[in-house]
């Protein structure tokens, strides 16, 4: 009955509608609201992305009047003739592979740590969420740097457990990595809250009936809480991952823009800046940054792909 | 959310407001007969020339009504990332600082013009500036540019140091053992460094091969001509002996601690008694060490029975961007800082030795003596130096940025191969990419 209702009134206000667009009023002003973004869209989104397409396939130092044309040489040359790019290929996978599951496992564990609920739960969320609104920046790259240094907090904390103190961690090769890595874990605080979100929707009577049926801690989780945060892991897994790919300010502001020790800051963002901004080798960075953006999107297709396999969705066995 | 919105709902309306009144005041303002035309200009540096330059300007702005500035600065490495993509934009500033490294480029880009004009019709004035300090910024036998004080590679030496250790100076003729030698007997007698980062720069690289009477870029820039890969491997040698003993910092060290500003210098802190440097910078090196210390500068070590590793070369240039709509009234302005007395009482010989030799007279009573010791110091290489080498080659930042520093100086500096071996990637790669560029 309801339903019949609504199929009766629809075509009327179709009709309606037909009307004004031939008239043209009231669109004007929508139309107008939206200009400003597709004005921004096209003029700073849209036409960038085309340009950096074609130039992809030009040889052009900006300052040279124009670009010109030289096929694929600037892919040839990447994959065949330049020895640093694949070294930058090579330290972003090492760098996403690593710090994103970190992250993640970081984020989940306090996650679940804050679902408890305990006094003052609300300002330790907003404080473990802190690094996230300050984080990614250049003066939290630049503290990094110091934490770091021969005479910074770490070593100062070494030194004081009694523990040989490095003297360089971003010198060292073996560790200059590794405190790029700790900088992207210790950004974890959008991956936990929306962890929260998903914690709060599984039904408690589920761990009751688990506790009945006599299982442990963790039997809960890996039977419980795992699979039903399963979506929530995957979405974060592809934003964080796409992220990790992209990383830039800090290793930028850490190896003073130059990915040293040996190229093991090297990452490829970093090194498509080097390439257009310091080396003005436009064509060429335009170049990488498509590889880079079909490297990312076939990525995340497998991620999707993968995802029938290991994420479970409620609703299906309903 | 609607904290967010506020926000930018306040942004908007404070964009909007400055806009209203920006077209309320502009039809408002009295046409005078010369409206004053305003000039661009942009340098690379430290806060301290940053200081000095705006100040110039200034004093400019107030004798001449008729120009006005606007101008932007930044470090070295931004400077050239921002003037390339103005370039692209077309809309470079009139006046730009320019560096002997990049003039060959900026010519076959045709972005700068010939002042040979200016020169003859007397807006700058180079009557009695010796012919060696204006030819560096030729090419093709055309003047782009006007070089704003004269350099040399330099060791500044903290005599105070040397002092206490027991240690004579070294004069300027001493050799690359020398060196080494006075660096141990640091560790040995204070346990500070001898000297500090820098050694294993591209420019002493350059060095090897000047004192050896060669330049070792070929004519066209597109290979490397030197093929002997003796010399290089023997600084390498002895950098990594130095490093061992702690004659030197570490290439680790000096990653974690050099953060490209001065006050992180091994000497500047009182950890090193030597330190690597343009003769220019040593003006606020010194002055970021404070006050009560007491430095001399000597040449480049050399190989022994070698020519002077050293060689006269201008610090950096000002020349006239070819979107300038003004050239003339910029030449003018490049005339004063060449010229002008007052303008160089501001300056004080921070951008290097300057040309005129009237100026340099003027300034030698105002100097502090670290300042006046720079004067001395380019006198002492003009009677004793080898000859400026050719500009560097178009792919030269690419060389040094590339393959020099990741490829060569990283992996054996940090004992990831021998010296041997990185001469040879030296050769291999390094012509690869001279060559590459178009």
């Amino acid at each position: 009955m309801i339903t019949n209702q609504f199929r009766t009134a629809r075509p009327e206000t179709g009709r309606r509608e037909r009307r004004r667009v031939r008239l043209g009023e009231h669109h004007l002003a929508g139309y107008l609201f939206i200009a400003p973004w597709l004005i921004g869209f096209f003029a700073f989104t849209f036409i960038p992305i085309a340009a950096s397409l074609v130039l992809a396939f030009t040889n052009y130092n900006i300052l040279s009047p124009l670009p010109h044309w030289i096929g694929v040489r600037n892919f040839e040359r990447m994959f065949s003739h330049d020895p640093r790019y694949w070294v930058s290929v090579r330290q972003t996978f090492y760098f996403a592979f690593t710090s994103v599951p970190l992250k993640l496992a970081f984020a989940l564990a306090l996650a679940m740590l804050m679902t408890a609920p305990r006094r003052l739960v609300g300002v330790y969320r907003a404080a473990y969420y802190l690094p996230s609104i300050v984080g990614a920046n250049v003066a939290v790259a630049v503290m990094w740097r110091q934490i770091f240094g021969t005479d910074g907090v770490v070593n100062a904390v070494l030194a004081a457990a009694g523990l040989p103190a490095h003297t360089s961690w971003l010198g060292n090769p073996a560790t200059a990595v590794w405190t790029v890595i700790a900088l992207a874990v210790w950004e974890f605080g959008s991956p936990m809250l929306i962890f929260l979100a998903g914690l709060k929707q599984i039904p408690a009577e589920l761990y009751e009936a688990a506790a009945i049926d006599g299982a442990g801690v963790l039997a809960r989780f890996t039977r419980v809480t795992f699979p039903l945060l399963t979506p929530i892991i995957f979405f974060n897994f592809v934003v964080q991952m796409i992220f990790g790919f992209t990383v830039f300010t800090s290793a930028f502001i850490i190896s003073n823009g130059t990915g040293s020790p040996l190229d093991t800051l090297l990452f490829y963002p970093l090194y498509l800046y080097q390439k257009g901004f310091r080396d003005f080798e436009m064509g060429y960075a335009a170049a990488m940054a498509w590889v880079l953006l079909v490297v990312v999107a076939l990525l995340t297709a497998l991620i999707f792909k993968s995802s029938r396999y290991w994420v479970f969705y409620a609703q299906e066995e309903a | 959310m609607s904290n967010l919105g506020r926000r930018e709902f306040l942004r908007i309306a404070g964009v909007a407001a400055a806009g209203a009144a920006a077209v309320r005041y502009a039809p408002g303002a009295p046409v005078l007969a010369q409206t004053p035309l305003t000039l661009r200009i942009m340098w690379w540096g430290s806060k301290n020339r940053h200081d000095r330059t705006i100040k110039v300007l200034e004093m400019y702005q107030a004798a001449h009504p008729g120009i006005k500035f606007t101008y932007e600065f930044t470090g070295f490495n931004d400077y050239w990332t921002r003037l390339a993509t103005q370039a692209a934009g077309g809309n470079l500033p009139d006046i730009i600082q320019q560096d002997y490294a990049r003039l060959v480029e900026w010519e076959g880009n045709r972005l700068m013009v010939p002042l040979d004009d200016f020169v003859k019709d007397g807006t700058i004035d180079l009557s009695r500036v010796p012919k060696v300090s204006i030819d560096g910024g030729r090419v093709n036998g055309k003047l782009y540019a006007i070089n704003l004080g004269n350099n040399s590679q330099s060791i500044l030496l903290d005599t105070d140091a040397f002092k206490r250790a027991g240690v004579p100076l070294p004069d300027q003729k001493w050799t690359w053992q020398d060196f080494e030698q006075i660096a141990l007997a640091f560790r040995q007698k204070l346990g500070i460094f001898g000297a500090g980062y820098e050694f294993s720069d591209q420019q002493v690289w350059k060095s090897l091969y000047i004192a050896r009477g060669q330049w070792v870029f070929s004519r066209d820039g597109r290979s490397l001509a030197v093929t002997d890969d003796g010399p290089f491997v023997e600084h390498l040698k002895m950098l990594l002996r130095m490093q061992k003993a702690e004659a030197i910092p570490s290439l680790q060290q000096e990653i974690s601690e050099y953060h490209s500003n001065i006050e992180a210098q091994p000497i500047v802190q009182g950890k090193a008694a030597m330190s690597y440097q343009w003769s220019n910078q040593a003006v606020a090196e010194a002055a970021a060490a404070g006050k009560g210390r007491n430095y001399k500068l000597v040449h480049l070590p050399r190989p022994k029975g070698g020519k002077p590793s050293n060689y006269l070369k201008p610090s950096q240039f000002f020349s006239i961007t070819s979107h300038s709509k003004h050239p003339k009234e910029a030449a003018a302005v490049i005339d004063y800082f060449t010229n002008s007395i007052e303008a160089n009482r501001v300056l004080l010989a921070e951008r290097g030795v300057p040309i005129a030799p009237k100026i340099q007279e003027a300034l030698k009573p105002l100097l502090q003596p670290v300042e006046l010791e720079t004067i001395r110091y380019v006198a002492r290489v003009q009677t004793d130096s080898s000859p400026l080498p050719p500009p560097d080659p178009e792919a030269f930042a690419a060389f040094q940025n590339n393959v020099f520093n990741p490829l060569v100086i990283g992996p054996v500096l940090l004992g990831k191969i021998s010296p041997e071996e990185g001469a040879k990637v030296l050769r291999v790669e390094g012509n690869r990419v001279l060559a590459q560029k178009s």
